[in-house]
C-alpha cells in the first residue's frame, strides 16, 4: 500500500500552481496502490482538465512511487 | 498542414529578443543574394520558416520554394527524390520523374536535415552545387538548374566535419551565409509574444476571440524548457485552444507534462550549492497538516539570493557571475528577469553591495 504522505508529496508539486489559478486537487483516499483525487474550484467540472490532471498526475505518481498503480478522479 | 503564405514575412511572428531580431535583420540583408545559406538550430526552432522567409525576401519569390527533408529517405531514395529518374531506371520506374532540384527551377530549394545525409550522397550534392546541373538516375542528360540552396541542420556541421562525418568541401559550399537559431529556452522573453500570436490564430480558426490567459499558465510557460522549441509551444497553444471550455485559459487546459516539468520541485532544477533545498525534499514533510508554504516563492527566493550573491562577488559582471553559477550568460539574463531582479546593465557596476536590487 502506498503511503498518503508520498502521494501528497507528488500532489504538492503542482498544488501551489493550481491554487494560484483558483483551484485545488484533493486526495480523497488511498486503496492499496490506487489513489482517488478530486478537483476543486476552477476547472473542477471541465472534462479537459480532468484528462490533463488525470494523465499528468498518474504519470508523475508512477514515476515517483514505484509500486503505484492507478489514479481515479472522482 | 502549412501553406506557403504562412511563411510570408508579414505572417511570421517576430519575437522581440535581440537574438531573433538579429536573425530577421540578417534575413533582410541576404535577401538579394543568391548564395547558399546554412540554417542551424534545434528541432522546432523554425529553420523552415526562416528558409521560407529568405525565399520570400529574394527576387526568386515568384518562383517555387521546394522543401525536402533529407532524413526521410534512404540514400537511394534521396537521390531519386532530389535528382529524379528516367523511365526504366529501376524496377517500378514506369515513368520518368523530375527531381526536387528541377521542380525548384528558378526558385529556392530547402534541404532540411542535411546532417543526416550519408557521405556517398554528399559527393553527389557537392557536384550539383559546383556544376549547377543535375543528372536524373538512369539518365545521361545533364540538366542545368538555377536554384538557390538553403540547408537546415540540427547539429553543428563543423563538429560533424571534425568527426569525419561530413565533407569539409561540401560544408564550405553550403555555409556561405550562416544563420543560427537559438532554442526557445534561451530567449524566454519571446514566449509571451509567441503564445499570444499562436492562441489568437487558433481561436480565429474557431471563429472566436482569444480568451484571457491566466497568469499561472503564463508563469508555467515561462518556466518550462520547451525541448521541442517553438513547434512545441505552437502545439501547446493549439491544444489549449481546443480544450478550453469555460471562456478562459487556465491550468486545466494545459498538457500535464508541462505542468509537472515546470513545477519548481522537479529534480535538477536547482544548483547544487543551494543550501535551503536538497534531496531530502523527497522525504516528504511528515506533518501534512502544517501551514502551507509556497514552494514557488521559496525557490525563487533561493535563486534570487544566489544570483545576487554571484553578482556581488563579481561586482556586477554578469559573464563572471554566470560562470560562478555554472550557467550560460544568456540564462543568467533570463533568470535575473524571471526573479524580478534589477541589475545595472553596465558590466562594471560599483563594487558595493547595492548594485543588484529587488525590483519594487
Amino acid at each position: 500500500m502506498v503511503s498518503r504522505e508520498r502521494v501528497e508529496g507528488v500532489l504538492q508539486r503542482i498544488r501551489p500552481l493550481m491554487q494560484a489559478d483558483g483551484g485545488d486537487i484533493e486526495l480523497v483516499g488511498i486503496e492499496g496502490n490506487m489513489a482517488r483525487v478530486r478537483l476543486r474550484g476552477m476547472c473542477a467540472g471541465c472534462p479537459s482538465a480532468h484528462m490533463t490532471l488525470y494523465l499528468g498526475v498518474e504519470t508523475a505518481l508512477r514515476e515517483a512511487i514505484h509500486e503505484f498503480e492507478r489514479l481515479e478522479v472522482v | 498542414m502549412r501553406t506557403a503564405s504562412d511563411f510570408a514575412p508579414e505572417n511570421v511572428v517576430v519575437g522581440t529578443s535581440p537574438r531573433m531580431r538579429a536573425v530577421f535583420d540578417f534575413v533582410r540583408v541576404i535577401g538579394d543574394s543568391h548564395s547558399s545559406v546554412l540554417v542551424t538550430g534545434e528541432s522546432g526552432t523554425g529553420k523552415e520558416v526562416i528558409a521560407n522567409m529568405i525565399h520570400h525576401a529574394s527576387p526568386r519569390r515568384h518562383r517555387p520554394f521546394v522543401a525536402v527533408s533529407c532524413a526521410l529517405f534512404s540514400e537511394n531514395l534521396i537521390e531519386t527524390e532530389l535528382f529524379g529518374h528516367e523511365r526504366g531506371a529501376f524496377t517500378g520506374a514506369i515513368r520518368e520523374k523530375a527531381g526536387r532540384f528541377e521542380l525548384a527551377q528558378g526558385g529556392t530549394i530547402f534541404l532540411d536535415d542535411i546532417d543526416d545525409v550519408p557521405l556517398g550522397m554528399q559527393v553527389k550534392l557537392l557536384r550539383v552545387i559546383q556544376n549547377r546541373t543535375v543528372e536524373r538516375v538512369g539518365g545521361t542528360r545533364t540538366i542545368p538548374v538555377d536554384v538557390r540552396i538553403i540547408t537546415g541542420s540540427k547539429r553543428d556541421l563543423r563538429q560533424l566535419v571534425a568527426e569525419g562525418k561530413f565533407r569539409e568541401d561540401l560544408y564550405y559550399r553550403l555555409n556561405v551565409l550562416p544563420i543560427v537559431l537559438p532554442p526557445l529556452r534561451e530567449r524566454r522573453e519571446d514566449i509571451p509574444v509567441l503564445t499570444d500570436a499562436f492562441l489568437r490564430r487558433f481561436f480565429r480558426q474557431r471563429g472566436e476571440n482569444m480568451p484571457d490567459v491566466s497568469p499561472v499558465v503564463r508563469q508555467v510557460f515561462m518556466r518550462y524548457d520547451w525541448p521541442g522549441n517553438v513547434r512545441e509551444l505552437e502545439n501547446a497553444c493549439e491544444r489549449m485552444a481546443q480544450t478550453s471550455t469555460c471562456g478562459a485559459i487556465k491550468l486545466g487546459c494545459m498538457a500535464a507534462n508541462l505542468l509537472f516539468q515546470a513545477a519548481p520541485a522537479a529534480p535538477a532544477a536547482q544548483p547544487a550549492e543551494s543550501p535551503a533545498v536538497g534531496p531530502e525534499l523527497e522525504a516528504v514533510d511528515p506533518t501534512p497538516a502544517a501551514s502551507s508554504i509556497s514552494l514557488d516563492d521559496r525557490l525563487r527566493e533561493v535563486e534570487a539570493n544566489l544570483i545576487t550573491w554571484a553578482l556581488r562577488v563579481t561586482t556586477g559582471n554578469k559573464s563572471k557571475a554566470a560562470e560562478l553559477l555554472k550557467i550560460k550568460r544568456s540564462t543568467l539574463g533570463d533568470r535575473i528577469q524571471r526573479c524580478g531582479l534589477r541589475v545595472d546593465d553596465d558590466e562594471a557596476a560599483p563594487p558595493t553591495t547595492e548594485s543588484p536590487q529587488f525590483a519594487a
